[in-house]
This record gives C-alpha cells, sequence and structure tokens, in this order.
C-alpha cells in the first residue's frame, strides 16, 4: 500500500511503479515497450512527402500537408516527440524517388531522432500515391515498408492509416485512430449523449431524448450503445443498436434503474436495479433480457464493470459506510475490497489489458483520478490539478484513459497517457460534458 | 421558504387560470353544461392536490448519509399523520443529492435515501401501495449555489402528491 497524501513523492514514483505486466498479444515485434517503467516520450522525425510526380512544381506544398497530418495522429496517442522539421539536417533531394532508400543516419541520432518516418508521394487526377518508410535510426533499420493509395479528398484517412501502420509496427497494436468517445452533453434542464472521433472531430448527436441522462456504455462489438435516460419519468436503462438506430428500453422496474458494463461478449448488461428496495447488481441477458442478482448486500452497490476476461466485476459500494471500490467474481462470490486511501472511491474502469482498475477519488477537497491494480496493491495518482476530475475510461489498448474535468467556469473531457502524462483536452464547453466513455474500435 | 412562495405563486396562477377559462365558457357556452361540469370539479381537485403538495414537507440529509436525521423526525411524523388522514393522497418520493461526489452513486444514494423515508412512513402506518420511489440524484438541485448552505438544501427527500 502507498501512501498517498505525498503528492510529490507519489509523482517522482510514476516513472519507477507503473507495471503493466500482461503481454500484447501479438505476432509483430514490439519496439517501444510504453509500458515500461522507463517509459518516456519517443523522438520521432516525419519529414515532408516527397512529391515524385511529374507536375510537383504545381503542388509543393501537398507533402508537407500530408507529414503535417500524420504528425497530428502521432501526436494524439501521447506516446511521440514529434521533431521539428526545422531541426533536421538531412536534406532530401525534391523529385528524386532514390532518397526514400537513402538515409544517412547519423544526421538523425545527432539531432536526437529515435524513429524516422519518410515517403515518396505521387498525385494525379485519380488520387495520391504514398511510399512510406519507417526507420529505426539507432539500429539503421527499415521497420515498415509500405505503399498507401486514396482519391484526392482522402487524404485525412491516408495520414490516420500510416499512423496505424506506424503505431502497429512500433508498438504491437494499431493504436485508437479508428475509436469515438461518447459523452453526456447537459443544458440547462436536459441532456442527450454525443460521441467525437478521436482526433475530437465530427462531433454528433446519438440520442434526442432530451432528458436527465446518464452512464453510456458501448458494447465490445461496437454495435450498442447502453445508457440511462429519464425521458419517461424515471430512471430506465435503454439499449441503442448503433446501425438501425432503433432504441429498445431493456430495464424499467421500479425505482432506480442504472446502466453498468456489458460483458466482453457483449451477451450481458450490468445493471444496479432498486426493485427489491436495495440498490444492488444485476447481470441482464441482452437478447432474452433475463436478470440474474448479483449483489444481495444491504448497501448501495453501484458502477460495475467486467474484467477484461469476463471473469470478475469491480464495482462500487458502501457497505463499509462510505464508497468504495471492490472487486467481486462474475458470479457475484468472494467479494472483496480494493481500494483503503481515502472514504470516497467510485467510479471504476478495468484496463483492457487486466491489471489496472482507474477511478475517482476525493482528495484534498476535489475529486482526482487514480489508479490501482486488481488485488489493490500499486496505488496511484494520476490527475493532481484543481478540478474535479471524474469517470476515467480506458481507451481499447489500455494506454490512454478519458475523463471528464470540471472547474466552475469550465467544463473539459481530456485524454491522458495512462501514467497520468501528456494531457490533451478533447473537447471544452461552458455547459457540463460528463461521463465520457471510450468505444472499441470501429473498421 | 422559496419554494412555499413558488408553491403559493404556482396556486395562485392555477386559479386565475382556472377562473378565466371559467368566465369565458360561460359566456361562450351557456347553453352547454356538460362542459362546465369539469371546470368546476377542476378547481376543488387542485385546490386539494395543491393543499397536500403544501403539508407534506421536505427532509433533509447529511452528505452522503440516507439516514433519516433526528431533525426530520417531526416532519416525517406530521407527513404520515396527512397521509393517514387523507387517503387518497398517493406520493412519489423523489430522493436528491448534492451536487459534489459521482453522479452515478449519486443516483444510487438519492435512491436509497427515497427508499429509507418510504421504510419510515410505512413503519408510521403509511401503505406501502401508496408510495412509489424515483431518484434524481444531483441533477435537480433545489439551490443551484455551490455552497455548505445551498448542498445542505439540495440533499432531501421530497413527497411528490401523484396528480
Amino acid at each position: 500500500m502507498i501512501r498517498c497524501k505525498k503528492i510529490n513523492l507519489i509523482k517522482a514514483c510514476f516513472i519507477i511503479i507503473v507495471i503493466f505486466f500482461l503481454p500484447v498479444a501479438s505476432a509483430a515485434k514490439i519496439y517501444i515497450d510504453i509500458d515500461s517503467p522507463a517509459f518516456q516520450q519517443f523522438p520521432i522525425a516525419v519529414t515532408d512527402l516527397n512529391n515524385i510526380s511529374p507536375d510537383a512544381a504545381t503542388a509543393p506544398a501537398i507533402g508537407a500537408a500530408l507529414a503535417d497530418e500524420i504528425k497530428k495522429y502521432l501526436s494524439l496517442t501521447g506516446i511521440f516527440n514529434i521533431l521539428d522539421r526545422r531541426s533536421f539536417l538531412e536534406k532530401i533531394e525534391p523529385g528524386n524517388p532514390e532518397t526514400l532508400e537513402k538515409v544517412h543516419f547519423p544526421d538523425w541520432s545527432l539531432i536526437g531522432a529515435d524513429f524516422l518516418v519518410r515517403g515518396n508521394l505521387l498525385h494525379d487526377v485519380k488520387g495520391i500515391t504514398v511510399d512510406c518508410r519507417l526507420y529505426d535510426v539507432t539500429r539503421g533499420d527499415k521497420l515498415l515498408s509500405k505503399k498507401y493509395s486514396a482519391p484526392a479528398a482522402g487524404q485525412k484517412e491516408l495520414a490516420k492509416n500510416i499512423a496505424s501502420d506506424i503505431m502497429l509496427a512500433l508498438t504491437g497494436d494499431e493504436g485508437e485512430f479508428n475509436t469515438k468517445i461518447a459523452f453526456i452533453v447537459k443544458s440547462n434542464q436536459s441532456a442527450d449523449i454525443q460521441a467525437i472521433d478521436y482526433d475530437g472531430e465530427n462531433q454528433h448527436k446519438i440520442t434526442g431524448h432530451q432528458a436527465i441522462m446518464m452512464s453510456p456504455r458501448w458494447s465490445p462489438d461496437g454495435k450498442y450503445l447502453a445508457f440511462t435516460s429519464f425521458r419517461d419519468g424515471a430512471p430506465h436503462v435503454f439499449i441503442k443498436n448503433l446501425r438501425t438506430g432503433v432504441e429498445k428500453k431493456v430495464a424499467a422496474f421500479e425505482g432506480l434503474n442504472l446502466s453498468g458494463a456489458f460483458s466482453p461478449d457483449s451477451k450481458r448488461l450490468l445493471l444496479t436495479l432498486s426493485k427489491e428496495g436495495i440498490e444492488d447488481i444485476y447481470a441482464l441477458d441482452v437478447d432474452t433480457l433475463k436478470l440474474r442478482r448479483l449483489t444481495h448486500s444491504y448497501s448501495i452497490d453501484v458502477s460495475p464493470t467486467w474484467s477484461p476476461d469476463g471473469s470478475q466485476i469491480a464495482f462500487v459500494s458502501n457497505r463499509s459506510g462510505d464508497p468504495q471500490i471492490y472487486v467481486m467474481d462474475a458470479d457475484g462470490n468472494n467479494v472483496r475490497r480494493i481500494t483503503f486511501e481515502g472514504n470516497y472511491n467510485t467510479s471504476p474502469a478495468w484496463s483492457p489489458r487486466g491489471n489496472r482498475i482507474a477511478y475517482e477519488g476525493r482528495s484534498g477537497g476535489r475529486y482526482q483520478i487514480f489508479s490501482i491494480d486488481a488485488e489493490g496493491n500499486n496505488l496511484l495518482q494520476l490527475t493532481f490539478d484543481n478540478a474535479d476530475n471524474e469517470s476515467p475510461s480506458w481507451s481499447p489498448s489500455g494506454r490512454q484513459i478519458v475523463y471528464s474535468s470540471k472547474t466552475h467556469s469550465r467544463s473539459r473531457i481530456c485524454i491522458m497517457n495512462a501514467n497520468g502524462l501528456n494531457t490533451r483536452i478533447l473537447r471544452e464547453a461552458a455547459t457540463p460534458l460528463v461521463m465520457p466513455a471510450w468505444s472499441p474500435r470501429f473498421k | 421558504m422559496k419554494k412555499k412562495m413558488t408553491l403559493m405563486g404556482i396556486f395562485v396562477a392555477v386559479l386565475g387560470l382556472m377562473m378565466f377559462s371559467g368566465c369565458a365558457e360561460k359566456k361562450a357556452v351557456v347553453t352547454d353544461s356538460t362542459a362546465q361540469q369539469p371546470a368546476a370539479v377542476e378547481p376543488a381537485k387542485t385546490d386539494a392536490l395543491t393543499a397536500a403538495q403544501a403539508a407534506l414537507q421536505d427532509i433533509n440529509f447529511d452528505f452522503d448519509k440516507s439516514n433519516i436525521r433526528e431533525d426530520a423526525r417531526q416532519i416525517m411524523k406530521a407527513n404520515a399523520d396527512f397521509l393517514i388522514k387523507n387517503k387518497d393522497v398517493n406520493i412519489i418520493i423523489e430522493g436528491h443529492c448534492d451536487e459534489r461526489g459521482t453522479a452515478e452513486y449519486n443516483m444510487a444514494l438519492g435512491e436509497r435515501r427515497a427508499q429509507e423515508a418510504k421504510k419510515y412512513l410505512i413503519n408510521l402506518g403509511v401503505a406501502s401501495a401508496r408510495m412509489k420511489t424515483v431518484s434524481y440524484g444531483e441533477e435537480r438541485p433545489l439551490d443551484p449555489a455551490s455552497n455548505e448552505e445551498a448542498w445542505a438544501k439540495n440533499r432531501r427527500a421530497h413527497f411528490a402528491v401523484v396528480k
């Protein structure tokens, strides 16, 4: 148990005790072990793509624009330090396709680059083709060699695909580029669920209830979104089919009906119901709507979330007198408390990597994000700023966490690395934006 | 106090509307006696509902607690007496929280407050079937301010008369 009174101590301990011990299942060689205790951002140089088209002179900026787009996506991951093009020593010969493979590595290691991205660009009336390379500067290895084509209007998608492949080559998975974040947007007395892409673009409405809305939860297969809505005067749980748009009310018992997490196979949805007079946790079979009661304590049991292998459930209970995080087997047995620091710990979210549970806890009059392992060890405080930071939700890779951050005047949805560093604001508004939920990867 | 005023305001407004519509109807459809009957009944019913709503007082809770406080017992006794005397009044008990803490946990805490109030009234002799519960968590504060005074007011159970 790490005492978390001394924030500075914890900060210093970040680097030492971030422990992610489940390996990522992948055949690819993992170049960047970003989960290693010594992780820091990796310096990468992305050169302007060399336009080798016959009429290159008429569109000189296209190579730089595409490089900027690739850099934008890489920077979203929080694991790269993107080097400024003005620091580059090696100049490439414009229009000469040979320079793609002719790298003078000392020029890149001298400016501190660990990795180098470069590419040739060919454009015509049909669109653009990019021949791309990724090099390990230190070893002089070629890690990626691939051709991409897209219509002229598809530059953004092309840049995203290149960034995805760079992530795959270096980290063993494709990153979070094809994900969304759903959250609640409140205005006056009503609210609705909206979603936004990982890159902060394409914000769009998911529901049109204009009521109190809570707890959006994506199904891991990406087909459904469960949520709680007061549209009909009381809190009821709905499941929306994201393809057809059809919403089905799945729990409308007397009292409280509150949505929890989907099971890893997307077949069951955890709920908090008070139909027996006590707020307990139930598992709902999504097809048959059959319920199974999992907790029977005379206390509040709420906010259930599944472990990625489906064998365990983390939830909040006040059975000890104040809200704390507990873990139980998926059948409701073997309940054990895992948080002991502080007297208000809620909103657990289980990392897709299996070993960490993020949650919010009250600390110094504010709410901050913490993470802890499922056995209740290795507590880490992840946010420290003068705001209420709440509702953590993990990215599919388990490398980043989205959360809501509220000060007296501003409401933000933020993304940080799982170690609490490299925070970026995904969305900001004067009206409340709350309860973000990270989607699975969409194809 | 503010709430009483609001209720009074609604009462006066409703009464005014009723009178106005009654007059209008009298002028427009003097011969239609059936149309006048509901207009004659409605104010009485509204009157009773308003009176019932005014009689049932909110109770307050401590932070993160759902037990019925010492100072709420007198109020609960009065509420129970009123409900026992007025058997046609059914209620929805609303549980509310202050803005601090987790919205989801507060939704459960609000429900627990409503449930505790319901149980208390059952023990005082009010039939369970006349009472339903709903939690609004921290979503419907009486006072939107962020200070101790507002929070104390917002942690409440409200006894809403079913119309």
